[in-house]
């Protein structure tokens, strides 16, 4: 669905972005990671359309975003960071106005199917959600209405920058549910950047890291987690003769005894099958692999540096 | 609705939206009111003095004397109020990055610039509106030239109409509304002064910014007479205006 190759752009004298490359299959969702400042913002910019590329090419659904603009930017729906909101509008008002900017044949019936999706369909207050004046809304009943905006025309491919930045726990969880509802359900191709790891993890299948206006790593979550980590082994024994044993397998870092039956094993790849095998012999009870995707990341991010 | 018209429809609704719009409007019925009041009571003195003056009474003219300078004015008015009028148009939609819902839209740079456009124009034209009361009070007094009353109106409309493709290309090289509006009101006062441009500069270039500037052009028109050059010099203007800006705004994607 989005193939990007060799994508970069400078502003003035600076890279944001730098001969990236990378694919999304439909119906994928993708998250986008990386430290601020790392090319995020910029690459899905260029990926709607909103700024040129200084070279490279990006395909939306086989259609080249510098070619053919128009047809490929109505693909896409677009929700920045900030929301792009005109506050002095309704939400009613500014979803049709969103539809029609998208040439939408019936905009008011797709403005109301859309809010009706992204839950803005209630009363707040006695009166309507759709009814009410963007400037007076909460920041998460904002996001969604700039979601609603972004999704009026039903697009094959909704890129999200940072959606959940800024809310309160409730709304991100509420905003994050209804992401996943709009990933699974619709099977809609979907690109989102954040900070927010476990956001990442509970709504993406694939994580693109970018850091320093380049693709760090590409990967699959689990594989992401795999590859490095904590091992906690529980073992009925002396800790020693295993601790020595393990040191010895290529790609533990470290091994300690964290308490009585209990060692700590820190991998730099994944190497769990040999680790198992290594403590079989020695009274092993349990393995855990106790490693978050944020170390995972922090590391790949303090490699690439 | 197209995209375009839809722009138009949000960009005039927002006027009525916030303070400036509402100030403008109000502003310049009172101020054109104004005028108007003073210029009437000044004519009705010169005329009363006509009925015992037959030399006077002559020259003492309704068209020339009190609907000619009275548009006058409205024109200077205008000139200073538009500024104030389009230094929103794009430079607000850049700060607060609606800008970013029209970009990631399927429409073009040109066609954006239309629709603010047309609505800075719709809410221009309602300004001028605010005059016509005036103008029929006249009707019930006296008995005008219509062909001059519809003559200035159209010179006025004209002028405004450039007065915004000017203020819209301002709005669109900063994201400071007030910027927008000094370096508006400057370059309409630049294209207005270079009138006079041949008593200082002689030869062709002094002749070439007599002809660039707007006041010879709606000097005719005001005085009834319609010129194809003139006609042709607005759609040249504001075309010339309203491609630069869609150019500007396009820079954006490419900066």
């Amino acid at each position: 669905m989005i193939h990007v190759k060799q994508l970069s752009k400078t502003y003035g004298d600076v890279r944001a972005i730098s001969e990236i490359d990378f694919s999304v299959s439909a119906g994928e969702v993708v998250g986008l990671l990386g430290p601020n400042g790392a090319g995020k913002t910029t690459t899905m910019r260029v990926l709607c359309g909103c700024i040129g590329a200084t070279s490279g090419s990006v395909h939306i659904g086989g259609v080249d975003v510098r070619e053919e603009p128009i047809v490929a930017k109505a693909r896409v729906g677009y929700l920045p960071e900030q929301p792009p909101l005109y506050d002095e509008m309704t939400v009613m008002d500014f979803v049709v106005f969103a539809a029609t900017l998208q040439g939408v044949s019936d905009p008011k019936a797709a403005a109301h199917r859309t809010l009706r999706t992204v839950g803005l369909d209630a009363e707040l207050s006695g009166l309507p959600v759709s009814e009410r004046i963007i400037g007076r809304l909460s920041k998460g009943y904002r996001q969604r209405v700039g979601l609603a905006a972004a999704l009026v025309h039903d697009p094959d491919v909704l890129v999200l920058d940072e959606p959940t930045s800024g809310l309160d726990p409730a709304q991100r969880k509420d905003l994050r549910r209804l992401l996943a509802d709009l990933a699974n359900r619709e099977q809609r191709t979907v690109i989102l950047s954040t900070h927010i790891l476990a956001e990442v993890e509970a709504l993406c299948d694939r994580v693109i890291i970018i850091n320093q206006g380049r693709v760090i790593a590409t990967d699959t979550i689990e594989h992401l987690r795999s590859l490095a980590g904590t091992l906690h082994l529980a073992i009925q024994g002396d800790a020693e003769p295993l601790i020595a044993r393990l040191l010895e397998i290529d790609g533990v870092e470290d091994a300690q005894a964290v308490s009585d039956g209990l060692i700590a094993v820190r991998t730099k790849q994944d190497c769990r099958a040999e680790v198992a095998q290594a403590a079989a012999g020695h009274g092993l009870l349990e393995l855990t692999h106790s490693e978050g995707l944020e170390d995972v990341y922090l590391r790949l991010i303090e490699g690439a540096q | 609705m197209t995209p375009v018209l839809a722009i138009a429809k949000r960009e005039l609704l927002g006027f009525f939206a916030g303070p400036v719009g509402w100030l403008c409007l109000v502003g310049f019925s009172l101020i054109s009111g104004l005028f108007f009041a003073l210029m009437t009571s000044e004519f009705s003195v010169m005329a009363t003095q006509a009925t015992f003056n037959p030399y006077m009474a002559d020259k003492v003219d309704l068209n020339q004397w009190l609907i000619q300078p009275f548009f006058a004015n409205t024109a200077i008015l205008l000139l200073m109020l538009a500024p104030a009028v389009t230094m929103r148009l794009i430079a607000e939609d850049r700060k607060r990055g609606s800008l970013e819902l029209l970009l990631a839209s399927p429409i073009s740079s040109e066609q954006i610039v239309l629709g603010k456009y047309m609505g800075a124009l719709g809410f221009i034209t309602a300004m001028l509106a605010m005059t016509v009361p005036l103008i029929g009070m006249l009707y019930w007094l006296d008995s005008p030239d219509t062909g001059l009353v519809l003559s200035c109106y159209a010179a006025t409309w004209l002028m405004a109409a450039a007065f915004v493709a000017v203020g819209l290309l301002t709005s669109a090289m900063t994201e400071n509304q007030i910027v927008a509006l000094v370096i508006g009101f400057g370059l309409l006062l630049v294209l207005w002064l270079m009138s006079t441009a041949d008593s200082m500069i002689d030869g062709t270039a002094g002749e070439l910014l007599v002809g660039i500037s707007i006041l010879p052009h709606i000097e005719q028109l005001m005085k009834g007479l319609l010129h194809s050059k003139d006609i042709v010099y607005f759609i040249t203007f504001i075309g010339f205006f309203l491609f630069a800006t869609a150019r500007r705004v396009e820079a954006y994607r490419w900066r």
